[in-house]
């Protein structure tokens, strides 16, 4: 699945800790999720949405 | 998950420390090989390097706190979890120790050696509860995934080892192994999954 964390997440002026300190995760994960190596579980999905407060099918799209 | 803002030094890589422990146990396993030590000394000498899984353990924490990455992500889950195998690791190995040094220097009775014999495997059996009790509180599903990934590995290696040499050793083509040797193959199955993990997914896990 495609996403475009890292352009959200630079538009923030975010760093990857910082999205995962916001979405109370680890770095990790957010560095698995941006670089497509993992994919959301819905209820992630949805708080990564609202913490860029957007749609899920705004940031992710199939790919 | 908040990262501090005092980060403490990070020191050394747990994987110095697990090189070390690497590097002991080859230096043991070449005395018991050549037959260089007595039985007791080389018991003795097997269990110090075990003092290592300690020091792996706190290099990994110190990693953590200062924000470097490290197979040991922050969390409350992995800090009980840490703290569960390094009680259960102290228990193995005092159990091992009473076990050992009952059995060599005293006539016991069938069920005190029964009873005596049970307690090292029920330490082991701890650590096993312990990574069962991370997948269960682990809040982070990346890293839970990775965990789930790591053990089913580590299975797959001990079951599938401990069949092949089972078979090998009914056709005493191989010799015989004590059981407890599959969880120390399955422990080994562990890192080997971490470095799956890494390879496939870019970070080790948790375990």
């Amino acid at each position: 699945m495609k996403n475009r964390l890292k352009v959200l997440r630079a538009e923030r002026d975010w760093s990857q800790q910082d999205l995962a300190d916001r979405l109370g995760v680890s770095r990790q994960s957010v560095n698995a999720i941006e670089t497509g190596k993992y994919d959301p579980s819905l209820p992630l999905a949805f708080t990564i949405a609202e913490t860029f407060a957007m749609a899920i099918e705004e940031i992710f799209e199939r790919g | 998950m908040t990262q501090g803002n005092e980060r403490k030094p990070a020191g050394r890589s747990p994987f110095f420390y697990a090189g070390l422990m690497l590097a002991a146990y080859g230096v043991v396993a070449a005395l018991a090989i050549t037959d260089s030590v007595s039985q007791t000394a080389l018991f003795v000498l097997m269990l110090l390097p075990f003092g290592l899984v300690f020091m792996i353990i706190n290099a990994a924490n110190r990693r953590a706190d200062a924000g470097l990455e490290t197979c040991i992500a922050k969390g409350d889950a992995q800090r009980r979890y840490v703290r569960r195998v390094a009680i259960f690791s102290a228990l193995y190995l005092v159990a091992l120790a009473v076990l050992t040094y009952l059995s060599k220097n005293y006539e016991l009775s069938e069920v005190l050696r029964f009873s005596l014999a049970l307690l090292p495997g029920l330490a082991v059996l701890g650590i096993f509860w312990a990574i069962g009790r991370l997948i269960v509180e682990e809040q982070d599903e990346f890293m839970r995934m990775l965990i789930v990934r790591q053990s089913l590995i580590a299975t797959g290696l001990a079951l599938g080892a401990a069949s092949v040499w089972g078979f090998l050793e009914s056709a005493e083509v191989a010799p015989h192994l004590d059981a407890y040797w599959w969880a120390i193959v399955w422990f080994f199955g562990l890192g080997i999954g971490a470095i799956a993990n890494r390879i496939q997914y870019g970070a080790w896990g948790a375990v």
